[in-house]
């Protein structure tokens, strides 16, 4: 009993991180439709950025957090101007093509830069603790980390809720051509969404790099990130977090009583599972369709 | 479809035909002529380029009618590509059937489980259905890795054994690109047959609109799954063909990466065509060459970029040729090659 609650909550804090960049998945989906394939790469290429500003480059913590964040933005904004404005009116395949090439090249990028740095890990922040509540052990690591994306998400959906630039792209994200008829920006909208994303799957790559180390593996979370979006559905950041709960508790248990190889695809087995019973996910909009 | 002065299309017929006039029935000959004397001057490297593209091509082949003309996006194709392979490998090695039998078995076999992956297809689209076939991506190199590593090698490599067709065994370079010609020719010929046709008519409305095409009395359940089952059944029979080839296969020649590789084939050398699959898969194989060459000078020159120089830069100008291609030519090299064709037909009167 005690090792299943273990794997539960560390299911749930690994399962927080997959939620926010599932987050910053589904953000690039509500304002663009677009679908983005290199969410992993931006996560593994921002955790290696946010690296070698600590560590080679020795600047001091929140500098070096600022120095990234503000860089992965413009990076994410300055992406919608090339690769993605001319996909816009563009079948499915495109983007997704697209995305992927984004993909390819970032990881291209990131062997090119950093395959020698294997088994990096960031400096330690925060002295890791055991307590127990319960006779369950805690760290104090994924009570910290849980709270992080907590507030986060929360802000976020107080961002799309309430502020103007948040209602700007879901407006752009409904409808184009509408949008542009109430005098709103598409391409802004939607490259203000790119910059976001970029910032929120750095900070999902920092903290998931804090907690199991910096590596190439890391874009793999990409993938288990879209999983757990389509779980939630699409449209929802609620749907996001507990589709990435879901499938972090899956992995681990599977992991503590199956073994490792199932672990790697059970995400997938759900999604597939989800796909077939309720194709527009837990929290999702059904779409009717007309010729 | 304009023709040659002097050539009128009278009939469908006429129209459909592979081999309208006579000198593109003189050009095919002379490079058919070409390609079966390559190996008597062609050194092992170029026979070896060949081959793989070839198979590559097979496979592109199949994507191409589930992708380009049926609509349906897969980015799975090498784990069907795997299930071909695995299958016909295991027959051989534990049945000791011969390879003709296990060739059409292993496609079988692929194109059923690309069944079983094309049902949620008849559901959800798109993205959705994207996503679905990474999955079987994903759940079908762990079948192989997984549960039967006794059968299946599990995640190092399995032995492939020695091809024999009618008492003759395969051995040399050359023997396998006469192999892979052969298999080349005959799969091109059958899908661009197929899709000339009722299905693949059938296909291209799906791929259109699919509520229009199903209202016009296309039946999607039948067509969106007979697409699986072809895309797949060609991605079974390359991957058969590139195991007897390779004469060793593992879960690593299959992965999500080497799907990612096989779509961008498919843009770059232009969706709907049969000529696509040629075009794309001569010109990313060029470029993986090259790039697998200037990769040891630039790191002669630039002694810092590591040991990994190669792969990155394969990996790098890959997504950049997808990208530049989608944003200036979303429709491959193969409509690129129509334009040149009718404005040297028109020459030198364009108008």
């Amino acid at each position: 009993m005690t090792t299943f609650i273990q794997l539960f909550v560390s299911g749930i804090s690994v399962g927080l991180i997959y939620g926010l960049v599932a987050v910053g998945f589904v953000l690039i989906y509500k304002s663009s439709q677009i679908f983005n394939f290199a969410q992993g790469e931006m996560v593994m290429f921002g955790a290696f950025l946010m690296w070698t500003f600590l560590q080679p480059f020795g600047l001091p913590p929140l500098l070096a957090i600022i120095l990234v964040l503000a860089l992965v933005g413009v990076a994410g904004y300055s992406l919608e101007r090339f690769p993605l404005r001319p996909m816009i009116g563009q079948p499915i395949l495109a983007t997704i093509m697209v995305t992927m090439g984004i993909g390819v090249f970032l990881k291209g990028l990131s062997l090119l830069i950093w395959s020698e740095n294997i088994g990096i890990k960031f400096p330690t922040v925060i002295e890791n603790r055991t307590f127990t509540i319960l006779n369950i052990p805690f760290s104090n690591v994924t009570i910290g980390s849980f709270f992080f994306v907590l507030i986060l998400v929360l802000l976020l959906s107080i961002f799309f809720n309430y502020s103007r630039m948040g209602l700007h792209m879901r407006a752009a994200a409904e409808n184009h051509q509408l949008a542009q008829s109430m005098g709103i920006r598409v391409t802004k909208a939607i490259a203000q969404s790119w910059a976001i994303a970029a910032i929120v799957s750095t900070i999902g790559g920092f903290t998931l790099g804090y907690i199991r180390g910096i590596d190439f593996g890391l874009t793999e979370v990409g993938l288990i990130a879209i999983s757990s979006a389509l779980v939630g559905g699409l449209e929802s950041f609620k749907g996001a977090i507990l589709g990435g709960v879901i499938m972090g508790v899956a992995q681990t248990l599977t992991g503590g009583y199956i073994g490792y190889g199932l672990k790697e695809v059970v995400p997938f087995i759900i999604m597939v599972l989800v796909l077939i019973y309720k194709p527009y996910g837990l929290f999702g909009l059904v779409r009717i369709e007309r010729v | 479809m304009r023709r040659v002065s002097g050539v009128f299309d009278k009939s469908y017929v006429q129209d459909m035909m592979i081999f309208r006039t006579k000198y593109y029935v003189g050009g095919i000959i002379l490079l058919f002529l070409f390609f079966m004397i390559f190996p008597l001057f062609g050194s092992d490297f170029w026979l070896a380029f060949i081959s793989t593209t070839a198979v590559t091509v097979i496979a592109l082949q199949g994507l191409n009618i589930l992708s380009g003309y049926c609509g349906q996006i897969s980015i799975g194709h090498t784990a069907f590509m795997a299930v071909g392979a695995y299958t016909s490998t295991i027959l051989a090695a534990q049945f000791g059937l011969p390879f003709w039998i296990c060739m059409p078995i292993g496609g079988f076999g692929a194109g059923v489980v690309g069944l079983l992956f094309g049902l949620p297809s008849l559901r959800v689209k798109g993205y959705y259905l994207a996503l679905t076939t990474i999955a079987a991506q994903y759940l079908i190199i762990y079948m192989i890795k997984t549960p039967f590593p006794e059968i299946t090698g599990g995640a190092i490599a399995l032995n492939v054994p020695e091809v024999t067709l009618g008492g003759f065994t395969l051995t040399t370079e050359t023997h396998f690109y006469y192999l892979i010609m052969f298999m080349l020719i005959i799969m091109t010929f059958i899908a661009k047959s197929l899709m000339r046709g009722h299905y693949g008519r059938s296909f291209i409305a799906i791929r259109d609109n699919d509520i229009a095409a199903e209202a016009m009395g296309i039946s999607l359940y039948k067509y969106k799954l007979l697409a699986f089952f072809m895309g797949c059944f060609y991605a079974g029979i390359a991957g058969s063909v590139w195991a007897a080839y390779a004469r060793v296969i593992s879960p690593d020649d299959f992965t999500l990466m080497n799907s990612i590789w096989y779509m961008g084939m498919m843009i770059i050398g232009g969706l709907g065509s049969t000529l696509g699959p040629f075009f794309g898969a001569i010109f990313i194989g060029m470029l993986r060459e090259i790039c697998v060459v200037c990769g040891p000078w630039i790191t002669s020159i630039i002694p810092q970029l590591g040991a990994q120089i190669s792969a990155s830069l394969v990996e790098m100008t890959f997504g950049i040729t997808i990208i530049l291609f989608l944003v200036f030519e979303p429709r491959g090299i193969s409509h690129r090659w129509e334009i040149l064709k009718e404005s040297y037909r028109l020459w030198p009167f364009s108008y």
